[in-house]
C-alpha cells in the first residue's frame, strides 16, 4: 500500500512541479504492454502453463535547464502475493554542469561492452544474453566525468540494501586504434553479519571491443579478490560477422568463450542460473556461447541462442522468433531446451534439492508499445 | 521605326549567342565539376532535420520518426517513434555507436553492421550516416545526358577510388542539368549486381539550394519491398555544439 501512496506522491509532485510551466505541455506518457503465454515442461513433474503480463510505463519529460528527470516503473502481477506489484526502474535526476554530469535516484548502471554475457559488469548478470535483468537497477549517485568525445570516468556510489551499505565502483572509458576500451574496479556492499565474517568482494575489470577485418571482436579480462588467499580471474573472448547473400538476407554470428569460477555462474546467468550440479564450486566453469539471427524480412527474424558447458557438454538451445505487425504490435515467441546428463549444469537434476529443472520453457506473446 | 527594329534585332541576336553560349559552357562541364555542383547544393557544413521512414514489404507498412544532426563528418540520430523511442546512434568517420535507452548504456557496434539495414529499411547505416562528398570516394564519367520524369539530366557513373571504404563499388546517377541534384541513382556491387535503387518523388527549394524531401529506396534483392525517406523539416547550417557528436551526449 505504501508503494502506491508513494506513487501518487510522485505523481502529485510531479505535476505541480511543471503544471506552471512550458514542460508540462511537452511531457508525455510512453511504454510498454507485454503479454504472454508461459509453459514448462518437466522430465518427472507435470507440465505448467500460466499466463503472464507486464506493462513498463515511462514518464518523458523534456530537458530544463541543464536538468534531466525520468521516470519508469514496471508494473507486474506478483506471484508470491498474488497482487499488482510495481518496480521503478528510473527515478533520476541529472543535472550536466560544465564538466560533470550527476545523477541522483534510482536509474539502470549497466556496462555492456557487446558481449552476451559481462562478467566485469557494476552488477554481474544485469543483461543476460541481451535481456535486461531487475539487477540492473540501482538507487545510486553517478558523476560522469566527460574527458574528451569518447573518454570519461565515472564514479558510483550505489545502495543495494539501504544506506547503510555501499557498493561503488569506477568506470574509466577511452577509444584507442579503433578500439573501445574500459578498465574498471567495483567494490561490493560489506555484508553485515554477527555471526560470519564476510570479506568484501572486490573485482578489477578490463574489457576491449573493435573490429579486425570484416570480424568484430571483443574481450575482457576479471580479477576478482577478497582477501589475499581468495582470487580468481575470469576470462571472456568473442566475435561477431555478417554474412550477406546474394538474395540481400543477412546471417549474423556471435561466439563467445567464458572461463569463470563457478560459483559466479549464478550471478552471472541471472533468470538461466538452475545450478545445482554438485560441481566444486572453486574450480572454473568454461562456457561457450553462439547466436546467430536471420532477418527473414523487414519486419521478422528468427534467431538460435545456445550457452554449452565445455565442462559437462550440457547446453540449452534457445531458438526466438519475432514479428513486427504493426506500427506498435510484435510478437515474439521464445522457446528453451535443456539438454545434457543427470546433475550436469544444464542438464536433469533438483535445484536446491527440491524443484526439478525444466526440460523446455515456451513463451509466446505480444509487446504493444505506445 | 528602323531603329527599333535594329534595337530588336540586336537583342535577338545577343540572346541567341547568349543562350548559345550557357548550352556549349553545360556541355562543356566535366562529370567532375557536375559532381562537385551537387555536392555543394547536397552537401552542407552542418544540418539539422527531422524525418520519417516508411518501411514497406508486401502489404505491410510501418514508420518509424527520428530527429538527426549532421555535421561533415559526424550524424546524431535519435528514433522518437513509440518503438524506437530514445535510441540514438552516432556516427564518427567509420564508428558506429549505439545507445540503448532502457538499459541506457552505449554499445560500439561492429563495423560490418554499417552494411545493414538502419532498424529494418533499406537504408543501411551507412546510406543514412555517409558524410563524406561524393568526390573524395568515387572517379565520375559521363555516361550520357537525358530526360527523367521531364527533367534534362547528366546520367554519372561513378566507380569507387582504388583503397577507399564504400558501401557500393558503382553509382550510376541522374543529375538535374539545372538544379544539379540527383533524381534517381542505381548503386552495383563489384559482380555488377544491381542492390538498390533510390528515386527522388518530390524536391523544394529550402534555404537556397534543392532538396530531396521524399525519396524512395528499393533493395532490388529483395521483392515488393521498400522504404520511403520523408523528410519533414530541415535547418541547414545551424550552430552544432561541439559536444553533441560524443559519447556523453549519446547518454
Amino acid at each position: 500500500m505504501k508503494k502506491y501512496i508513494s506513487i501518487i506522491i510522485l505523481t502529485m509532485l510531479f505535476i505541480s512541479l511543471f503544471a506552471t510551466t512550458a514542460i508540462f505541455a511537452k511531457m508525455d506518457i510512453g511504454g510498454e504492454l507485454n503479454i504472454a503465454l508461459s509453459g514448462v515442461l518437466f522430465r518427472e513433474s507435470e507440465a505448467l502453463t500460466y499466463p503472464q503480463g507486464s506493462l513498463d510505463l515511462e514518464l518523458y519529460i523534456p530537458p530544463f535547464d541543464n536538468n534531466q528527470i525520468k521516470t519508469a516503473v514496471y508494473l507486474y502481477p506478483n506471484s508470491a502475493t498474488g497482487q499488482l506489484d510495481f518496480m521503478f526502474k528510473k527515478l533520476y535526476l541529472k543535472h550536466k554542469f560544465d564538466k560533470l554530469q550527476l545523477t541522483v535516484g534510482r536509474q539502470p548502471i549497466s556496462w555492456s561492452f557487446g558481449s552476451m554475457l559481462n562478467p566485469v559488469d557494476f552488477t554481474p548478470g544485469a543483461m543476460v544474453m541481451d535481456e535486461e535483468t531487475g539487477s540492473k537497477y540501482q538507487n545510486a549517485i553517478e558523476a560522469y566525468y566527460p574527458i574528451n568525445w569518447n573518454s570519461s570516468v565515472a564514479v558510483i556510489a550505489a545502495f543495494p540494501n539501504g544506506f547503510e551499505d555501499m557498493k561503488w565502483g569506477i568506470r574509466g572509458r577511452t577509444m584507442l586504434e579503433g578500439y573501445d576500451l574500459t578498465l574498471n574496479y567495483v567494490r561490493e556492499a560489506e555484508q553485515n553479519s554477527t555471526e560470519i565474517v564476510v570479506p568484501v568482494n572486490q573485482r578489477i575489470g578490463f574489457s576491449a571491443k573493435g573490429d579486425l577485418g570484416p570480424f568484430g571482436v571483443y574481450g575482457a579480462i576479471g580479477y576478482n579478490f577478497e582477501d589475499i588467499n581468495n582470487e580468481d580471474f575470469t576470462f571472456l573472448a568473442g566475435g561477431d560477422y555478417s554474412y550477406f547473400f546474394e538474395s540481400g538476407s543477412k546471417i549474423y554470428f556471435q561466439l563467445e568463450y567464458l572461463s569463470i569460477k563457478e560459483e559466479r555462474l549464478s550471478s552471472l546467468l541471472g533468470s538461466l542460473a538452475i545450478l545445482d550440479t554438485g560441481m566444486d564450486s572453486e574450480s572454473n566453469a568454461h562456457l561457450l556461447l553462439s547466436r546467430t539471427a536471420y532477418d527473414i524480412n523487414e519486419f521478422s527474424a528468427i534467431s538460435l541462442f545456445t550457452i554449452s558447458s565445455l565442462n559437462d557438454f550440457s547446453t540449452i538451445i534457445m531458438p526466438n522468433y519475432s514479428n513486427q505487425i504493426s506500427n506498435s504490435l510484435t510478437f515474439n515467441c521464445n522457446f528453451a531446451y535443456f539438454n545434457g546428463k543427470q546433475n550436469t549444469l544444464f542438464g536433469p537434476g533438483l535445484i536446491g534439492g527440491v524443484q526439478e529443472k525444466p526440460k523446455i520453457t515456451i513463451e509466446a506473446g505480444f509487446a504493444y508499445s505506445f | 521605326m528602323q531603329k527599333i527594329k535594329r534595337v530588336l534585332l540586336i537583342g535577338i541576336t545577343l540572346s541567341i549567342l547568349f543562350s548559345s553560349l550557357i548550352i556549349v559552357a553545360a556541355f562543356d562541364m566535366t562529370a567532375e565539376e557536375i559532381i562537385n555542383m551537387r555536392d555543394n547544393n547536397e552537401y552542407f557544413d552542418t544540418a539539422e532535420m527531422e524525418a520519417d521512414m516508411i518501411i514497406a514489404s508486401g502489404k505491410r507498412i510501418i514508420t518509424k520518426t527520428m530527429v538527426a544532426l549532421s555535421d561533415r563528418k559526424n550524424s546524431l540520430v535519435e528514433f522518437t517513434n513509440s518503438q524506437d523511442r530514445g535510441t540514438k546512434f552516432l556516427k564518427r568517420e567509420d564508428d558506429l555507436w549505439m545507445f540503448f535507452p532502457d538499459a541506457e548504456e552505449i554499445i560500439k557496434i561492429s563495423g560490418h553492421m554499417l552494411n545493414q539495414g538502419m532498424m529494418g529499411s533499406d537504408f543501411s547505416y551507412q546510406d543514412v550516416m555517409e558524410s563524406d562528398k561524393l568526390t573524395d570516394l568515387y572517379d565520375f564519367k559521363i555516361i550520357k545526358e537525358e530526360e527523367l520524369d521531364g527533367r534534362p539530366c547528366y546520367v554519372l557513373e561513378g566507380i569507387a577510388r582504388e583503397g577507399v571504404k564504400v558501401s557500393y563499388y558503382r553509382r550510376v546517377s541522374w543529375i538535374d542539368k539545372e538544379r544539379f541534384i540527383g533524381l534517381k541513382e542505381e548503386l552495383y556491387a563489384q559482380s555488377g549486381r544491381i542492390l538498390k535503387e533510390t528515386k527522388v518523388n518530390q524536391l523544394e527549394e529550402i534555404e537556397g539550394r534543392w532538396v530531396a524531401v521524399d525519396s524512395v529506396m528499393e533493395n532490388k534483392l529483395r521483392k515488393d519491398t521498400y522504404t520511403q525517406f520523408i523528410l519533414t523539416k530541415i535547418t541547414f547550417n545551424p550552430e552544432i555544439p561541439e559536444e553533441t557528436f560524443s559519447l556523453q551526449n549519446l547518454r
